[in-house]
């Protein structure tokens, strides 16, 4: 960008440090939550009470913890992989096709993250109940895709919107057949969204607890023992779940920033 | 249960602690290859802290069972997770006296039989405590229970300015009063205040004078909150009394040492009660009642009272004596000493306390409508 | 475009459909009769009984409770935007290709933390004894209670929809057509004025769905105006956990539940609309 009488020192370096004071307002809780899982005293007060890992211990000898981080897991990586593939096929609909029904349809698929979760919990529960699935992960995995496919089909969508619809019948005049021009147009040049979208969906069913409260029963997810945590017993332990699952999390995305990088196409930021 | 001492051998308990955790993991083929049979899983819904090895782990180790525990956080997410849930999904269910009514009327819970449990060991006014019983059936046994009065913050106010309700409307604590959000004991506290004997059986007219008496107290309040909500606001000294709660919030605040307590005001308290019940269709009915028959054995009793996730009265007279032998601080700081003259039954015979309970003679919509109208006032 | 049914429209545009249907309208369906139902004996029974709309929606408290919530979210929307803009353009304009992958995957990092661990751990900035009144008391300015109001629930709200917002907000600003802006600036046109009317528009989809997004977060959300907020005044979902205290009363409950369904979904189609509004782009 050659533009001098546009750039202006100061302007830039305002710009940068709004950034950074942004990155600080979306971090504090998490640091905060980070050097509080390691006071000793029970309820987080200024000063601070002490260095002790006594919180680390505890959760770290609770099976009930790790049976949570596994079913958070499994649900998670499940959900994200249906999610975004019912989202990109539903975005495709939208974006190609026009058709009797089709406000309905999008209704339909749009209609789901509008429902008020404590609510959908127990609706979900209920309708489960009745045909057998419910109290186990599948059932958090049926009620996360519910939920998650809408968000993974808005952001899909609004992908398409920048492609330009010529580019597929331009493909398909040279000879493709709609599949292979979804496969070499349509598919590479969504691929950010993509990810995108598997990552949002997976975030949302990482942190997910009211309707998994309902539907999970007794085998719960990790943020469903952090609500009973907060509602429960108030301590640390709170903390050391939230880091746990935040190192968690953090190695799932480097991996995939280094699978992406490995690729060579610049990831999410690739043009 | 947790060595709360920092400094000192920090490291020492870490390496201790990765140690056994290790040790553990790495033992684990040669227990099972020991163990004779699994352990049964016994299902429990409770509040938080029931199922914790604290209570349970005598029992577990003594019968060969694992507790599966399902924490709610409220009792009407309770009711609403057994209404949809299939039958039998919980063996165990603890639940407050209030929710026993709507636990039975909807037939959730099974009928049981008093000769099993340790019901003569009781003081006689837990005997045939009223709620639990239908028609002179047993549906839920009486596990524990705990007083509500007036929670504040030692620093702000003296024991005997807290001793009354009014002390809710005093100029210092405007903004600094908080609800603990559920209506059924704020409404019973100020019922109190105004006199009514039985605060939860009272007619049109004390009905429509407690509600105005209420709205009064709007512009003291600085916010509603939950469970943790309350611990929070409480401790960091944002809230300086609160309403509705009593020393099972308080004495786990103190006990990590916060400086606050909770006192039984002139006008009377009121008392909450918990109990267990079999869940209807429950597959394991017979290690579930053997669970109850524990816990409301002396040595069960005992673990109860001094639960680390909140501390409670217990109505087992042996149990009583048990826990002055075990922890005599403990059963001072509760009131639980057999020869004290204040001590918690002497102050239910008094008359100073009066048991939570749905409203009688109005509908609990219509105290729930008025609290939604009071909160958004 | 073509109107034949085919193989390969279906095998896209069926799964979800079918999905939705199969686990979604169930519930939704039992959702809407729900609230028909009567509370007997605290059990809910099936019936048709439209009292409990007639008496949910003949309280003030609810109406309240309704506006209220649609201008706290409406809030919230415009208030994350506009926060969250300079920082997305930031990220898309100014910052290298590494720096922006690096700024990306540091967004990206909050989501994966727990939301409720997050707002609890903003009671220790915020409270009157907290971080941010000491550092006030450092220099002298009194306490300001942050807490248990307003400006609680909001900060909750920015926790809840500000990484979401910004990552929105650059999905459609980096893909904003940079000669586009530097015709702009060929012609003279000022740093600002390029901002808003080649950038802005050019980013219309993204923005949109953005504090759309926003708003169906911060509409639904309890957490923040129970936790940050202290329940004071009651939202709409506040309003349903408390109508359910009403010994089983998920009846009514679902009629809450239902209006705000109703009107999300209006507002969502309305700003879809808007967004999208030339066919083709």
């Amino acid at each position: 960008m050659s533009d001098d009488i546009n750039r202006s020192a100061p302007v830039e370096w305002s710009l940068r440090a709004y950034l950074l004071l942004t990155f600080a307002f979306v971090f504090a809780p998490i640091a905060a939550s980070f050097v509080f899982s390691f006071n000793v005293d029970r309820f987080p007060s200024l000063p601070l009470g002490g260095f002790s890992l006594t919180w680390y211990q505890q959760v770290a000898a609770d099976p009930l913890v790790w049976e949570g981080l596994r079913n958070t897991l499994v649900a998670g990586i499940t959900v994200s992989v249906l999610a975004t593939a019912l989202g990109f096929g539903a975005a495709y609909t939208d974006f190609r096709y026009n058709f009797f029904g089709k406000s309905l349809y999008l209704a339909l698929a749009l209609l789901p993250p509008t429902i008020p979760v404590v609510i959908l919990g127990l609706a979900m529960l209920a309708f489960l109940a009745n045909i057998g699935l419910s109290g186990a992960i599948h059932s958090v995995i049926i009620a996360h895709v519910v939920m998650c496919a809408p968000f993974a089909m808005a952001i899909i969508r609004l992908r398409l919107s920048q492609m330009d619809p010529s580019l597929e019948a331009a493909a398909w005049n040279l000879g493709a057949s709609q599949w292979v021009a979804m496969r070499h147009v349509i598919i590479p040049f969504c691929r950010p969204a993509i990810f995108a979208a598997l990552f949002i969906t997976m975030a949302v069913s990482f942190d997910e607890f009211a309707v998994s409260w309902f539907v999970s029963g007794l085998n719960e997810t990790l943020p469903v023992k952090v609500l009973g945590f907060l509602q429960g017993q108030v301590s640390p332990k709170i903390n050391v779940i939230g880091t746990f699952v935040f190192l968690t999390s953090m190695t799932l995305v480097i991996l995939a920033q280094i699978l992406l990088m490995k690729r060579g196409t610049g990831g999410k930021a690739g043009q | 249960m947790s060595d709360l001492s920092s400094s000192s051998g920090t490291r020492r308990h870490f390496l201790k602690g990765a140690t056994t955790l290790a040790g553990g993991v790495l033992a684990t083929p040669f227990l099972s290859r020991r163990a004779f049979a699994q352990p049964v899983e016994l299902t429990m819904l409770a509040w938080y802290g029931h199922a914790e090895p604290d209570v349970v782990a005598a029992f577990e180790a003594e019968h060969n069972v694992k507790f599966k525990p399902k924490y709610y956080t409220g009792g009407d997410n309770m009711l609403g997770l057994i209404a949809q849930s299939p039958p039998g999904t919980f063996d165990v269910i603890l639940s407050d006296a209030e929710y026993v009514q709507q636990l039975n009327a909807a037939g959730y819970i099974e009928e049981l039989d008093p000769e099993d449990y340790h019901f003569n060991e009781y003081f006689p006014e837990f005997q045939q405590f009223p709620g639990h019983w239908q028609d002179g059936k047993l549906f839920s046994v009486l596990t524990r229970f705990g007083f509500l009065g007036v929670a504040y913050n030692t620093d702000a106010l003296t024991e005997a300015e807290a001793s009354s309700y009014n002390v809710y409307w005093s100029e210092k604590l405007t903004g600094k009063v908080g609800h603990f959000d559920w209506h059924l004991p704020n409404l019973g506290q100020i019922s109190l205040l105004q006199g009514n004997p039985s605060p939860y059986d009272i007619d049109e007219d004390a009905w429509d004078a407690l509600q105005e008496k209420m709205m009064t107290l709007r512009p003291q309040i600085g916010g509603f909150f939950d469970y943790g909500g309350t611990f929070s606001s409480l401790q960091n000294g944002q809230m300086l009394a609160m309403a509705g709660i009593g020393d099972w919030i308080t004495g786990t605040l103190e006990k990590n040492g916060a400086k606050v307590r909770s006192v039984i005001p002139e006008e009377g308290g009121l008392q909450w009660t918990e109990s267990f019940s079999i869940g209807k269709g429950s597959a394991k009915a017979d290690l579930a009642k053997q669970w109850i028959q524990y816990i409301t054995s002396a040595q069960g009793q005992v673990k109860s009272a001094t639960m680390a996730a909140y501390p409670a009265l217990i109505p087992n007279r042996a149990g009583w004596e048990l826990l002055a032998t075990e922890d005599p601080a403990e059963a001072k700081r509760q009131g639980m000493v057999l020869d004290d003259p204040n001590n918690a039954v002497e102050m239910i015979r008094k008359g100073r306390i009066q048991y939570r309970q749905l409203p009688v003679q109005q509908s609990l919509e219509d105290w729930n409508d008025f609290w939604s109208d009071y909160k958004g006032a | 475009m073509r109107k034949t049914v085919s193989v390969y429209g279906l095998t896209l545009s069926m799964p979800m459909l079918l999905w939705q249907l199969i686990f979604f309208l169930a519930p939704l369906i039992f959702l809407i009769a729900l609230s028909f139902w009567t509370v007997r004996n605290f059990r809910m029974e099936p019936d048709f009984n439209p009292g409990n709309w007639s008496r949910m929606l003949g309280r003030s408290v609810f109406w309240e409770a309704y506006f209220r919530t649609l201008l706290l979210s409406a809030s919230a929307a415009i208030v994350t935007s506009a926060l969250a803009f300079p920082a997305s353009y930031a990220i898309a304009f100014k910052l290298s290709d590494t720096a922006r992958r690096w700024a990306i995957f540091l967004m990206v990092i909050p989501f994966f933390t727990s939301y409720l661990v997050r707002v609890y751990s903003w009671q220790i900035f915020l409270s009157d004894n907290g971080i941010i009144n000491a550092a006030l008391g450092y220099v002298g300015l009194g306490p300001w209670p942050m807490l248990n109001s307003t400006f609680g629930t909001m900060i909750g709200y920015l926790t809840l929809s500000l990484p979401l917002v910004v990552l929105l907000q650059l999905f459609s600003l980096i893909f904003v057509d940079r000669t586009l802006v530097e015709a702009a600036h060929n012609l003279r046109c000022g740093r600002l004025r390029t901002v808003f009317e080649v950038v802005v528009p050019a980013a219309r989809v993204g923005l949109t769905i953005a504090a759309l997004f926003c708003f169906i977060l911060t509409f639904g959300d309890f957490v923040s105006p129970l936790y940050l907020g202290g329940g004071d005044p009651p939202t709409l979902s506040i309003l349903i956990t408390d109508t359910t205290k009403s010994g089983q009363q998920w009846p009514r409950a679902a009629v809450v539940a239902l209006v705000m369904i109703a009107t999300l979904l209006v507002i969502a189609f309305a700003a879809v609309r808007f967004a999208y509004k030339e066919r083709g782009r």
